[in-house]
């Protein structure tokens, strides 16, 4: 963990302070209270002068907000049909899909844990770390927490986050030419995020495992990276 | 409630969904179910204009012996029909519903290109899950 | 139909009738789709404005189904009347939001939508690269969804927005002109 604290190191976690995401360390300024619109740096954007800006709206307030599912579908397609565009195989496609969820699940990982609170904590443990993406990432997106949590029977590094029926996926036929298909692809983008921004670098891939009571079945793989097992081997056992 | 078959035409008259619920409808070759589609858009356009009745809709019951044809047609053209048993009431509750996952399981897949044949298997999931405890 | 009667069906229907997912997903992914498009036009704003308006054309053609089979609304008898639909219904059951009708032309084929509020732009804010802000209409999506509905109920429209607030404006306002009322394929026995 020592190195994450090393100016030279590649690695810089992802922050919303421009300042700390560069790698640079930035003088701290004192606000003047006085000030009654944010200075943020040199922006130049126009704000609409009777409306507040996004900086003086609750972040929580569209919190427990619904939109209808349909809206969703629909752009959700759009994305999709953009994204076939542009690859020729499926798992060029997947990967399209991947790295959208993934810009998502950045975003949602800091709220999430802004919202926490004071009750936030980091986590430090791979269990730890899944259950957070099964229930509390899970929950907030799709209402519910994920249907199961296995860890591989043969692969140390390898863990299975199940969904029976992912909402993404409720309104799509994979055509039988694309079977290899998953569209959860951009949910399993969405995990990467968090894991990859909670310092579990890991690769996460969503697959199809149609059952006759769950015909959309989709169980996320999520495959750690070597540094993340290491750094679990040498935590205490409590 | 017994559907024997269910019907859908684009708007242009072409066949893009047939599907046979029950037995007590004759088997016809794939051809023939285009020519059937066809001709039934054709006679609809056609009674619509010969009504008496001003702003008439059309076509929208045929009733047999043997079975009970209804026909829904959505505001963008798209049909819909129903055969049942011959004396089914609200058949048009099933239109409805079957229009509801038309919407669903057809519309919202980003797989599915418009005016073109269904084949979509949660739609076919959906549908029968949908007719099969009616019978 | 009257405005209020319109509100009714349209609060009847989101309530009842709609299944429902957590806003913030829509939210993101809609902005996961612009950031995108930005991306791979690499800010060619005016390009990124075609494309979502495309995309939105797109979804009004798949979307009026759903509109029509989930409302059982029946056809509009004037353009006023479709007006109300759009804002009351349509964008109840999509957006859970109705924007305002307003600023009707004398010929009654021109009406503005103003926006107060915009799920689809939450959290929203534009590049700082000195020509977003003057370029990007970043809920564009939503005239594509018009056009592309409109015309499967035989209306062709226009419609793009005349401000935003993301732009700095004081309102968000979106403008939409029928251009004809296409007869010629009016579905037989519906004229």
């Amino acid at each position: 963990m020592s190195n994450l604290h090393n100016p030279a190191s590649p690695f810089v976690p992802f922050s919303p302070n421009p300042a700390i995401q560069s790698g640079v360390a930035s003088p701290t300024t004192p606000l003047s209270i006085s000030q009654k619109t944010p200075q943020l740096g040199s922006s130049n954007l126009r704000y609409a002068s009777s409306r507040k800006s996004i900086y003086d709206r609750h972040l929580n307030r569209t919190q427990r907000s619904e939109l209808s599912k349909a809206s969703f579908a629909f752009l959700f397609g759009e994305m999709i049909q953009y994204a076939q565009k542009q690859v020729s195989g499926i798992q060029d496609l997947e990967k399209k899909l991947n790295i959208q969820g993934y810009s998502i699940g950045q975003r949602l990982l800091e709220l999430l844990l802004h919202r926490e609170g004071r009750s936030a904590k980091r986590e430090t443990r791979v269990l730890g770390i899944l259950q957070f993406v099964a229930q509390t990432v899970y929950r907030h997106l799709f209402g519910k927490p994920a249907d199961g949590l296995e860890k591989s029977r043969d692969n140390e590094d390898e863990y299975m986050l199940i969904d029976n029926d992912p909402a993404v996926n409720s309104y799509i036929s994979v055509p039988r030419e694309m079977s290899q298909l998953n569209c959860a692809a951009f949910v399993a983008g969405i995990i990467e995020a968090v894991l990859d921004g909670s310092l579990f670098p890991s690769r996460v891939t969503a697959h199809s495992v149609p059952t006759e009571q769950y015909p959309m079945k989709t169980v996320f793989l999520i495959k750690f990276d070597e540094s993340v097992l290491e750094r679990e081997s040498v935590m205490p056992n409590n | 409630m017994v559907i024997l078959s269910i019907l859908i035409l684009n708007k242009a008259g072409g066949l893009i969904y047939q599907r046979d619920f029950n037995e007590g409808l004759k088997k016809l070759s794939s051809n023939d179910y285009l020519v059937l589609a066809g001709t039934f858009h054709g006679v609809h356009a056609i009674t619509s204009r010969i009504s008496p009745v001003p702003g008439s809709g059309g076509l929208e019951v045929l009733e047999s012996d043997q079975f009970r044809m209804q026909c829904f047609q959505t505001l963008t053209g798209t049909k819909f029909l129903v055969f049942a048993e011959p004396h089914q009431p609200n058949i048009d509750v099933v239109c409805r519903r079957v229009y509801e996952l038309y919407a669903d399981y057809v519309m919202k897949n980003p797989f599915y290109q418009i005016e073109m044949p269904i084949r979509c298997e949660s739609f076919d999931r959906h549908l029968m899950a949908y007719i099969k405890p009616k019978q | 139909m009257s405005s209020t009667k319109a509100a009714r069906i349209g609060e009847e229907v989101w309530k009842t009738r709609i299944d429902k997912v957590n806003a913030e997903l829509v939210t993101l992914t809609y902005g996961s789709i612009v950031a995108q498009l930005c991306k791979d036009y690499e800010g060619d704003y005016m390009e990124v404005n075609k494309q979502l308006d495309k995309m939105g054309y797109n979804i009004g053609l798949r979307l009026i189904e759903d509109f029509l089979a989930k409302t059982n609304t029946g056809r509009c008898i004037n353009f006023r009347d479709t007006a109300e639909t759009i804002s009351k219904i349509g964008f109840k059951v999509f957006l859970n939001i109705t924007p305002t009708v307003t600023n009707w032309a004398t010929d009654n084929k021109q009406f503005s939508l103003v926006f107060e509020e915009n799920p689809l732009a939450d959290f929203v804010e534009l590049p700082d690269d000195g020509r977003a802000q003057n370029e990007l209409w970043y809920s564009n999506i939503l005239c594509g969804v018009l056009r592309g509905a409109l015309e499967m109920v035989q209306m062709q429209v226009d419609a793009h927005f005349t401000s935003d607030v993301l732009r700095g404006n004081e309102t968000t306002e979106m403008r939409v002109s029928l251009i004809r009322i296409i007869d010629d394929e009016l579905p037989p026995g519906d004229d």
